[in-house]
């Protein structure tokens, strides 16, 4: 240890002999003040309590209400188990989502929706999901159809995810760009906006691909004309035939945006299925945005892995084994290169903890100690370090080799 | 618990446990597996790094926490961190230095002062004859002190907090005399000239406590590290280094278990035995480093609590406990240049009124002094091109927030957030508003939810002359009221901040392997 070369001073704060004894007297003085305190512990931690109301790890829910939206779409109201110790539902931002978690057969998997009901309807106790039934959709939602009834349980995650209006980051101007079920998050918005706890103006621009695919298309409008100077639908229909007055048909195109918007000064929030993000991202390169007024919902996993640039066409049918370590066991697991990790682990019972299914969240970050995995750059969000050292999402990864990792347990 | 989960508990044995992988924890871990030692890690977060990690909007990757690492220092006057990393655990993680000390901006109308400092104590003392003539001989006169005070600190850790008191009386007279003084009282007797005291003591902030109650031998110390060696940030955020430290621990045979939460902490007669988590696992050693607070420690996790002493209670209840923070994580989308930030590091307040400043964060306002850094200004690729990073820090009192209901809760969040944007502006003319690409705004409930931190504190204990470094370390062995059980970290010996909650665990690693080749308990 190097030694410090220094010139000696000579200071007097008080008086020499005092200031000498001042230092004598630090130790006993904190024995005292140690032995002179209360003996009581300390029970309470309000910081830890409020981030346990906003942030609840679950929440344990009941089905009680199921409305038919559409042929293919349901809304299901949810409300505290009251067998749970869930007795309050956490606040949200609308925009956010909560992720269920779902047991079929043995296997248990894990599916973000948004909150498709206002932050003040979870104060009054209860959150709504709205769930389109896919025709490619070949796992979850069939299996919701046919055994989601009023009294069923339903485990969730706290409110997730980032796509939610930032005053001091959005203009005030928000454009919602929807696509089928993305309507969720703006119903969401819509309510707040018109109970005035959010201070914003929102056009939604809706695309449908059928007139009875129409989510909340009365309830939206009654909004609209509740609150002219607010809330704006704008339906934009792909089917041929069309009875609905005041709508656009096609799909939302640059041109539809500019009709209605004020591209320059608004910020366009999207959401819908992933192929409606290639069109409209299309549609808006055209509008010369700034990246900051473009927010994307993450649309969960991607389904078609193999067709995006850069996957390695040579494996795709191929199965790997992945090596996998979770707590005390270690097994080996069969997956396919065109499904991601996390579904190869949620397979084999052997899930980590999971929420957005997107790449986003980092939840399910997990150590590969062997092999090659595909990360499509869309849904890549790890952070550098991780990258350097061989962290990353199972979610939004796609084994290319047999694998070794360490998953962190749920 | 599901049986799936069932069939993944871990059963096992260790020479040492650590509960939480934050600075302390991260540091005591790679000390200990370093020696050879059965080491284990148990963090609740799915990370490492506790307050020292990073996260990711949009195109920018943030850092959760860090102004400037003390005590890294040049390749050619290495500080202990750098000794640390680069000497003993040859770890994978860059640094860079952090070109000027700080720009002090105090925008009171009748106060108002905009001065920037350099590091280096010769500069430093040029720069402040330049600002305050007449202030030299003073100003170096307090250096001088503080570099003494530096080796009796070292002294005092070299006997273990047994020092002798005879050489303490030869060699460090000045350190103790002024160990029982805050620092407005030694900077006075100094003969310090006001103007020259407002400038020294922007670093102020660092530890949270007005000048007048904090202690003079721990605050020189801090200003001396920072403009002796000059400060550091990692290249790719904090989190680069504490993955880097995650692959060294392992690398050397430790094991690290991450969103696993320690929910019980067992003791027998007086002594440790053990662990058990949130996720079932049992998991056994005579021998365990908290990074945990011993307030969260004694009052959550000694199980069974009858076993907790009142010692250890009314230990717990007579320190003070310091400050927790709020954050504003700005991604912004225009270059440093194109918004004027020339500086790295912004101590922005209305005047140098500590105490007034510290009052502001006991109440839910916006606090009347920031502490803020431009990342850019020292990674300058830390962003996309064409944009900046920037956080604008300032503390809280939880008391504060104790009564704001989740429904307020964001609506508040942002209001602060838009009061320091504001002040920030005013001070330095930059049009940051305008160009708020991504943001996110932490709290004191953030700080509780990330790392589960009693009543989201950030900042230790306070350290007053009673409860400051010597003290601590000369009651080191007294603090111990469980048989095994020590602390490591930003609530330890050393008081808080990155490099003593290093320098914590590292010393608390090697006392531990002390007591273990004293136990002759090891598992080998
Ligand atoms: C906004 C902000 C700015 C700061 N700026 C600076 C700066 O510029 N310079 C500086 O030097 N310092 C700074 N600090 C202070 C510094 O971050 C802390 O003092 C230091 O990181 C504390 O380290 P620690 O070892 O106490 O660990 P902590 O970071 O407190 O980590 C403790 C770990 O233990 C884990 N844990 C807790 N309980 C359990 C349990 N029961 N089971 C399992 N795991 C558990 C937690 O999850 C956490 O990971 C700043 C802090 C903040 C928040």
């Amino acid at each position: 240890m190097s030694k410090d070369e220094y010139e000696r001073v000579d200071v007097t704060v008080k008086r020499n002999t005092k200031d000498l004894f001042a230092f004598t007297k630090l130790v006993p003085e904190r024995k005292k003040r140690i032995q002179n305190a209360s003996a009581e512990p300390i029970r309470k931690d309000p910081m830890n309590k409020l981030a346990h109301q906003l942030h609840p790890i679950r929440q344990y829910l009941v089905i009680d209400k199921i409305i038919d939206n559409t042929k293919t779409t349901k809304t299901f109201k949810l409300i505290p188990d009251p067998d749970s110790e869930t007795k309050q539902l956490a606040y949200f931002r609308p925009g956010q989502y909560l992720s269920l978690k779902v047991k079929i057969d043995d296997e248990l998997i894990t599916r973000p929706y948004s909150i498709s009901s206002s932050p003040r309807e979870a104060l009054e106790g209860y959150y709504e999901i709205t769930i389109k039934k896919e025709e490619d959709d070949g796992f979850l939602t069939p299996y919701i159809w046919k055994n989601w009834k009023i009294g069923t349980k339903i485990e969730t995650s706290g409110p997730e995810g980032f796509f939610y209006y930032e005053p001091l980051r959005d203009s005030e101007k928000i454009v919602g760009l929807a696509g089928g079920s993305g309507i969720t998050p703006f119903r969401s918005l819509a309510k707040s906006i018109a109970n005035e706890d959010i201070e914003a103006n929102l056009t939604i621009l809706y695309g449908c691909s059928d007139e009875d695919d129409i989510v909340f298309h009365d309830e939206l409008k009654t909004i609209e004309m509740e609150n002219p100077e607010k809330v704006k639908l704008i339906l934009i229909l792909s089917c041929e035939e069309v009875s609905l007055e005041g709508c656009e048909t096609g799909f939302i195109t640059s041109e539809i945006i500019k009709k209605y918007t004020d591209p320059e000064n608004s910020s366009f929030f999207i959401c819908g299925p992933q192929i409606m993000y290639e069109f409209v991202e299309k549609e808006l390169e055209a509008l010369n945005l700034k990246p900051k007024q473009i927010r994307r919902e993450a649309f969960g996993e991607i389904k078609n892995i193999s067709e995006f640039p850069g996957f390695p066409k040579e494996v795709i049918d191929k199965a790997f084994t992945l090596k996998v370590h979770i707590g005390s066991v270690e097994k080996d697991v069969p997956a396919k290169a065109t499904e991601s990790v996390l579904i190869a682990l949620e397979r084999a019972e052997l899930a980590p903890p999971s929420k957005c299914r997107s790449g986003e969240c980092g939840f399910c970050r997990s150590h590969l100690l062997k092999g090659d995995i595909f990360v499509n750059p869309i849904s890549d969000w790890r952070r550098d370090a991780d990258k350097k050292f061989n962290y990353f999402h199972p979610c939004a990864s796609y084994p290319l080799s047999d694998l070794e990792i360490v998953v962190p347990r749920d | 618990m599901s049986q799936i989960l069932k069939n993944q508990e871990i059963q096992d044995t260790y020479d040492v446990i650590i509960i939480g992988a934050g600075n302390g924890g991260l540091i005591a871990g790679a000390t200990l597996a370093k020696e050879g030692l059965k080491t284990i890690i148990i963090e609740r977060h799915n990370l490492p790094g506790g307050f020292a990690t990073s996260f990711v909007r949009g195109r920018f990757e943030f850092e959760a926490s860090l102004h400037e690492l003390a005590d890294y220092g040049p390749p050619e006057n290495k500080g202990g961190i750098r000794r640390l990393f680069e000497d003993k655990l040859d770890l994978e993680a860059e640094f860079a230095r952090v070109p000027e000390a700080y720009r002090l901006v105090l925008t009171h109308p009748d106060k108002e002062l905009d001065v920037s400092m350099p590091f280096g104590v010769e500069k430093y003392l040029d720069k402040m004859e330049d600002l305050v003539p007449g202030s030299r001989e003073s100003v170096e006169k307090f250096f001088n002190v503080a570099k003494e005070i530096r080796s009796a600190f070292r002294y005092i850790a070299s006997t273990h907090g047994n020092p002798d008191q005879g050489t303490l009386m030869k060699e460090y007279t000045n350190f103790l005399k002024t160990a029982a003084y805050s620092a407005e009282e030694v900077e006075i007797a100094l003969g310090i000239p006001e103007k020259a005291r407002k400038i020294l003591n922007a670093y102020w902030a660092y530890l949270g406590l007005p000048t007048e109650r904090i202690n003079f031998t721990i605050f020189a110390s801090m200003i001396l590290v920072y403009i002796e060696k000059g400060a550091y940030i990692p290249k790719n955020r904090s989190h680069g280094y504490t993955t880097a430290l995650d692959k060294k621990i392992k690398e050397m045979g430790g094991k690290i278990l991450y969103n696993t939460t320690v929910n019980k902490i067992l003791v027998e007669d007086g002594q440790v035995i053990g662990v058990e988590t949130l996720n079932g696992d049992k998991i056994m050693s005579k021998h365990i480093i908290s990074n945990a607070s011993p307030t969260l420690a004694y009052n959550k996790l000694i199980y069974p609590q009858s076993e907790v002493p009142d010692i250890a209670y009314k230990e717990v209840n007579a320190r003070i406990h310091g400050m927790s923070a709020f954050c504003v994580f700005l991604g912004l989308d225009a270059s440093v240049e194109e918004l004027g930030l020339d500086e790295y590091s912004y101590f922005i307040m209305e005047d140098m009124d500590t105490s007034a400043v510290y009052d502001s964060w006991l109440e839910l306002q916006v606090p009347k002094g920031q502490a803020t850094v431009v990342i850019n200004n020292a990674v300058p690729d830390c962003s996309p091109p064409g944009t900046s990073l920037m956080y604008i820090t300032t503390l809280f009192d939880p008391k504060a927030w104790e009564n704001v209901k989740p429904e307020e809760y964001f609506k508040i969040k942002s209001k602060i957030a838009n009061g320091l944007i504001k002040q920030f502006e005013e001070a330095t003319g930059a049009p940051i508003s305008d160009h708020i690409e991504e943001i996110e705004i932490a709290s004191p409930e953030t700080y509780a939810r990330y790392t589960g931190t009693y009543n989201g504190i950030i900042y230790g204990y306070e350290p007053e002359s009673w409860d400051s470094l010597v003290p601590r370390l000369m009651s080191m062995n007294d603090d111990i009221h469980i048989k095994g059980l020590r602390f490591a970290g930003g609530f330890g010996a050393r008081c808080h901040g990155y490099s003593s909650s290093m320098s914590d665990g590292h010393t608390v690693a090697l006392l531990t392997l002390q007591d273990i080749k004293k136990g002759g308990d090891s598992h080998e």
